[in-house]
């Protein structure tokens, strides 16, 4: 995330992976019963192996379809924004992506539920309303930020419109889009994690019921599964870029 | 030049007709969010399902004086776009939001009549439809008056308004009013603890972020390790502590003595500091660093210290930096406040906790409008302060 952090990581990648494989390996019933006992609480119930992956394949399945539909929308405002045609319209949806980003998520999952009820629909709702901005305004950054010189060129070639778009904006706008679609990765599992309150069977449903009975071991697993789900997807994400990058001509 | 890739057949160029095009959307979906959703619902009591009430219903004859109302504060300033013209259109907009809250006050008492004292009148899809349209309409007319004091002069006045409505009891039918009078000072309290616990946590991630930055050596991996923490979900985060801190007291009793629990606001505090350390880090980093070679030489060429370079030049010209990083932070701090009412914490996230239960949507309303209020306030009031900065600093 930080130029700063580069020269000591070899591959940022591999850095997230192993911090998510730990973090998944304390989720493990074994090893999160061990770390309560150390902690002095006592070991009821911890969650299986089994509930505990089908917890994590609803949590991943839940914010994989938040982040499609948060790519496909962030980025394709992004797009329409930034031609010339919607300049006047700048200034507006500058003021609701900051209005949207005041709203945090576990408001919009609570406004959500008295209209969408319970599960996951509140969830994904928020994780759109909360998601979209971040990766609009990363969109819209990158594509402004290509020199005007290198559109100009593309043109004076023959380029049309689209291929100015898909050949020369989109693909140097590509290191900043994918930074946002970090964020955005990142703020849909934990936004999952919250939609738990709301009903939606994921990784925080057993944070929040060994929160409300005091039961620390599922609590822990919850925690530490979902931490690593955020790891393991950031280094998948970042692993997947790369490869993207190594076979691109 | 970079047009949508789509002409009209006539020869009619979009982007001359797309404002037109919004404001013909914008009028129909304020017609619609009058006359054809409900804008209340009237329930037996405070957790039933409503029957919906249809704006006409409501509001009478109202509803077309709003509507005329907000089709002409988008048209008034619509050719000039500056001027007194602009300022109209935006009393007009004000006003017609208070009317539009004096007539559902009014509608909601007339429904109500013949029912049982436990009715709830609630504000449905089309009020909040016509209350978001009618604020984007003020929204546009204030950018388009370009005058600043006019925002400031419209808020004062918006909520003087509302004040005295409901000082009035024009909307003491409208169930948010009763709820809110049936908890007053509830709410109240939750609003204090909700600004005590995010004003404690800012406080916390400052003091650390300031002692993060002294350590010069260990710089690159503080960003790895605070970018890691923003990766871990606050749900996560915050049931980890709470495991902490229990294994912590079980080690150290005395630490009870000091009002440290388990669950409370401790663990609440020291989650939403940690989220709120790379933003305010990384704020600082930069404007220690946003003063170049040049003026830096020429400080050591006067001969100031290290410590009066750092007061006299780098904090001042670094000053904008360093308040949009304030910023992130606190509107951040007054998000994850609402989520320490998890672990028993308090705050405003407690009130829309028991709303959830409940599913009673009004004390959900309820706990929510403080937590967006606080949150575009710090917004707000930050990035004036940065702009009132920069201008000071950067002439």
């Amino acid at each position: 995330m930080d130029r700063a952090a580069q020269p000591t990581v070899r591959h940022p990648a591999l850095g997230l992976a192993v911090t998510g494989l730990i973090l998944a390996g304390i989720s493990h019933p074994a090893a999160a019963s061990l770390i309560a006992a150390a902690l002095g609480e006592p070991a009821r119930r911890p969650l299986d192996v089994g509930r505990l992956l089908a917890l994590s394949l609803q949590h991943v399945f839940l914010a994989g379809a938040g982040l499609a539909l948060v790519t496909i929308l962030g980025v394709g405002l992004g797009i329409l924004v930034t031609r010339r045609a919607a300049s006047p319209w700048r200034p507006m949806v500058d003021a609701i992506a900051a209005g949207a980003q005041a709203v945090p998520p576990v408001v919009v999952v609570a406004l959500a539920l008295p209209v969408l009820g319970f599960g996951g629909p509140p969830t994904l709702l928020a994780l759109v309303a909360y998601g979209i901005m971040p990766v609009l305004r990363g969109t819209v950054g990158g594509i402004e930020g290509v020199a005007p010189d290198i559109r100009e060129a593309g043109r004076a070639v023959g380029l049309t419109r689209l291929q100015i778009l898909t050949r020369i904006e989109l693909p140097l706008a590509g290191p900043a889009i994918v930074e946002t679609l970090r964020t955005a990765l990142v703020l849909a599992v934990a936004t999952v994690a919250v939609g738990a309150l709301a009903g939606a069977t994921t990784l925080g449903t057993p944070i929040v019921a060994g929160l409300q009975n005091q039961n620390t071991v599922p609590m822990l697993q919850g925690a530490a599964a979902t931490a690593a789900l955020a790891f393991l997807g950031e280094a998948a994400l970042l692993a997947l870029v790369s490869a993207w990058g190594a076979i691109r001509p | 030049m970079f047009a949508l890739p789509l002409a009209l057949p006539f020869g009619v160029h979009p982007s001359r007709n797309l404002p037109r095009l919004a404001g013909i959307a914008w009028t129909c979906a304020l017609a619609l969010a009058l006359f054809g959703l409900p804008v209340l619902s009237i329930a037996e009591n405070r957790l039933a399902l409503g029957r919906p009430v249809l704006g006409l219903q409501a509001l009478g004859w109202q509803a077309w004086l709003i509507l005329a109302l907000g089709v002409a504060g988008l048209v008034i300033p619509s050719r000039q776009a500056s001027g007194w013209r602009s300022g109209f259109a935006v009393a007009v907009f004000a006003l017609t939001i208070l009317v539009l809250g004096t007539g559902l006050g009014r509608g909601a008492m007339q429904a109500l009549v013949g029912f049982p004292p436990a009715a709830r009148a609630r504000l449905d899809g089309g009020a909040w439809l016509a209350l978001a349209l009618l604020a984007g309409g003020l929204g546009l007319a204030l950018r388009r008056a370009r005058a600043p004091w006019l925002g400031r002069a419209t808020v004062a006045a918006l909520v003087l308004g509302v004040v005295l409505l409901a000082r009035s009891g024009a909307v003491d039918a409208l169930s948010l009013a009763v709820e809110y009078a049936a908890r007053r000072q509830t709410v109240n309290a939750a609003i204090g603890e909700h600004l005590a616990l995010s004003g404690a946590a800012l406080a916390l991630a400052l003091a650390g972020a300031v002692l993060l930055s002294l350590w010069r050596r260990g710089q690159g991996l503080v960003a790895i390790v605070l970018s890691g923490i923003q990766v871990v979900p606050a749900v996560a985060l915050l049931g980890g502590l709470v495991a902490l801190t229990g294994g912590l007291l079980r080690a150290a009793p005395a630490l009870r003595d000091l009002g440290v629990s388990a669950l409370g606001a401790v663990p609440a505090i020291v989650a939403i500091a940690a989220y709120l350390l790379l933003p305010l880090w990384r704020g600082l980093a930069l404007a220690l660093r946003s003063p170049d070679a040049a003026t830096l030489e020429a400080a050591g060429a006067l001969g100031l210290t290290p410590t009066q370079t750092l007061f006299g030049v780098r904090l001042p010209l670094g000053a904008p930096i360093l308040v949009a990083a304030l910023r992130v932070a606190a509107v951040q701090a007054v998000g994850l406040a609402t989520l320490g009412a998890l672990v028993g914490a308090g705050g405003l996230g407690r009130i829309v906790f028991d709303g959830m239960a409940q599913f009673a949507p009004d004390l959900i309303l309820l706990g929510a409008i403080p937590v967006i209020t606080l949150s575009l306030g710090a917004e707000i009031g930050l990035s004036r302060i940065e702009a009132a900065v920069r201008r000071r600093w950067h002439a």
